[in-house]
């Protein structure tokens, strides 16, 4: 298997979720693609390394609330190799240590991880809404995550 | 005010998230101390108008820390709603794929969350006390032992009972489907993996940690000792039970206190709230709260690993017996009233979920394909209680004659244990800060002091950093920033 599309996010947490719709909606998408698999968790820290371990290229979706950018901003990160990764959410805290761990470890991992994260207006009220600034990402969200899966060579298209 | 306050935030995340505060006074010592976690926001209205059986899924997705310890609690609270009593089989799969959970999580804390303090040394260079520094100290074989049976039990709760995230196998009554002769092979494989792991890091902390008189010192230092109550399920003949029994509470001097169903907890647990903390602080009513303060009087009690040990009177399998004896034989008798012991305790029930596994998974009863009984009384209220890694775990849940859920609460186990987590870090701040000197490594001083309770404030955020990083913030007395320390 080559790609992972992880969705990361709490399907209770309001803005917490646009990980989790992002990756349902690129499932609809993607349906019979070929060596791309899409799984949404809630996971995080060393949950995340028995997710990864075994790709060869993976995208990451989550939220994310630095409170320097406008709600509906998605942010970029790329991951080559281990490195400082200082991104204020959770599930990022742990990628830098994560890459370490499996790299001392030799566990195969991602060569190339893309980050996407939304910045969220409220990610701590238990509810099913999403705020519409956010929600409003999608669209723009998918449309980069599948411009990165063609520069891939794996576009929905089947290219 | 003369005074200077540093504040720790034990997780970069975000703002509202965990931090310790430290006002200092003129002469540069600790005036007090305060640990704030964050609120979970909206449970209670996020449930109210539920079918309550839809409560084992929704509570497991609270957090992705302790999904199985929430699935399981608010399935027992169906049991009791329902009245109904699942059969023999179903509560032995219930509890075997709980044991393997309580054994993966607390893997994971000792090596890789606590282990910086202890494997690698809490004076040791801030660069090395992390999981790299872990796995150079234990070798990368260990390493690689620490994420494979992990793997391997996680694969196996998930085989059975669901994914791991969102488990699915609980109904009120039973559980969704019997125990396949296969899968208990697949258990009783996991469990003596996990038999021998356990017990080679029974053998790492003793020669790491126990022969190290620096760090028995640490142990049993005051800094890091309350004398508190302490509170743990135990089974009939009071030994430590992660899934089912009775809530024991001991007194400062280890003599029984309370024993009693979970059903009763409203009639002896009550909570004290304080204007500096979402958190309510939970006491035991019948002896009253008297403050932040330990000894007979004070109403503070403890859960979690060293809590369940010094609540009961013993381990119901042969090994964890044996390290139990060992541990009280070692820290002079029970019970033992020092904090930085839960690391030892965590590892003695890590081998007890190991050998209750490899019994359940041996039990023949086990396979016993009748896994359910119909409820079919009508619903009304329903308490269930589990022992979660960090403690004890109360789920209440009250109900129209529909069964909709009309008023909801919890007890998580970081809220059993928020008083004696805030006197810890209290008390460790005055020990090791004096005259206005804080480095990284007296920093870390305070803060093992609560993260050896494993204290998880991810309820409400399914945050779990792969390590605490800390920011800390001093002020002068006019309230100016002078002075910032970051740790990543």
């Amino acid at each position: 298997m080559a790609i992972l599309i992880l969705g990361l996010g709490n399907d209770l947490l309001s803005d917490d979720r646009i990980g989790l719709l992002a990756a349902r909606a690129l499932r609809a998408l993607l349906q019979g693609q070929e060596g791309i698999e899409i799984v949404e968790s809630a996971g995080s820290g060393l949950a995340l390394l028995d997710l990864m371990a075994g790709y060869e290229r993976a995208i990451v979706i989550d939220a994310i609330q630095t409170g320097q950018v406008p709600p509906g901003t998605i942010l970029e990160w790329r991951v080559r190799e281990p490195l400082p990764v200082r991104a204020p959410s959770p599930h990022f805290t742990g990628l830098p240590e994560l890459l370490a761990v499996a790299q001392a470890l030799q566990i195969p991992f991602p060569e190339e991880i893309h980050i996407y994260a939304v910045e969220v207006t409220d990610p701590y009220t238990l509810g099913r809404e999403i705020t519409p600034a956010v929600r409003r990402a999608l669209p723009e969200l998918m449309r980069r995550i599948q411009a990165q899966l063609q520069a891939w060579q794996v576009s929905p298209e089947g290219a | 005010m003369s005074r200077r306050e540093i504040v720790i935030e034990p997780i970069t995340r975000l703002e509202g998230h965990g931090k310790i505060h430290i006002f200092l006074n003129e002469k540069g010592d600790v005036e007090r101390a305060y640990l704030q976690v964050p609120e979970l926001r909206g449970f209670e209205k996020f449930v109210v108008g539920r079918p309550a059986e839809e409560m084992p899924q929704i509570t497991s997705r609270i957090c992705g820390v302790c999904p199985t310890a929430h699935h399981m609690a608010a399935t027992k609270a169906l049991d009791d709603m329902y009245q109904v009593e699942p059969p023999l089989a179903a509560k032995k799969i219930r509890e075997l794929i709980y044991c393997a959970f309580m054994f993966e999580d607390h893997a994971l804390h000792f090596y890789f969350l606590g282990g910086p303090d202890f494997v690698v040394g809490p004076t040791a260079p801030r660069a090395e006390r992390n999981i790299l520094g872990v796995l150079a100290r234990v070798g990368l074989e260990i390493g690689r032992e620490v994420i494979g049976v992990r793997k391997q039990l996680r694969d196996l709760i998930a085989r059975v009972g669901g994914k791991v995230i969102h488990p699915v196998f609980g109904l009120p009554g039973g559980i969704t489907k019997a125990l396949a002769p296969a899968d208990r092979e697949a258990f009783l494989a996991g469990a003596d993996r996990a038999v021998e792991f356990a017990l080679f890091s029974l053998k790492l902390f003793k020669g790491i940690v126990l022969e190290n008189p620096q760090y028995m010192e640490w142990i049993r230092s005051e800094t890091y000792t309350h004398r508190t109550y302490y509170m743990g399920l135990v089974d009939e003949r009071n030994r430590v039970n992660f899934y089912d029994g009775w809530l024991r509470v001991v007194d400062p001097n280890g003599r029984e206190f309370l024993r009693f169903p979970a059903r009763d907890y409203l009639r002896h647990i009550a909570e004290h709230v304080e204007p500096w903390s979402y958190i309510k602080f939970c006491y035991l009513r019948d002896v009253g709260w008297k403050g932040f303060t330990d000894g007979p009087e004070s109403g503070v009690y403890s859960v979690a690993p060293l809590a369940r040990l010094n609540a009961a009177e013993g381990m119901a399998t042969p090994r964890a017996q044996e390290a139990y004896e060992q541990f009280y034989a070692t820290l002079g008798g029970k019970p033992v009233h020092h904090t930085l012991a839960n690391h030892w305790a965590r590892l003695i029930e890590m081998l007890y979920a190991a050998e209750r596994m490899q019994e359940l998974a041996r039990d023949p009863e086990i396979l016993d394909p009748h896994v359910r009984n119909l409820p079919t009384a009508i619903p009304r209220a329903g308490i269930g209680v589990v022992e979660a890694p960090r403690g004890t775990l109360i789920h209440h849940y009250e109900t129209d004659e529909r069964g909709l859920v009309t008023r909801a609460n919890l007890i998580v186990a970081t809220q059993n244990n928020a008083a004696r987590i805030a006197m810890s870090v209290d008390k460790a701040a005055r020990s090791v800060i004096r005259g206005g000197v804080v480095d990284d490594g007296i920093l870390n001083l305070v803060e093992m002091a609560f993260r050896a309770y494993d204290p998880c404030n991810a309820c409400g955020t399914h945050a779990l950093p792969g390590q605490m990083p800390l920011l800390i913030r001093i002020y002068n007395p006019r309230a100016e920033l002078v002075r910032e320390l970051r740790r990543d």
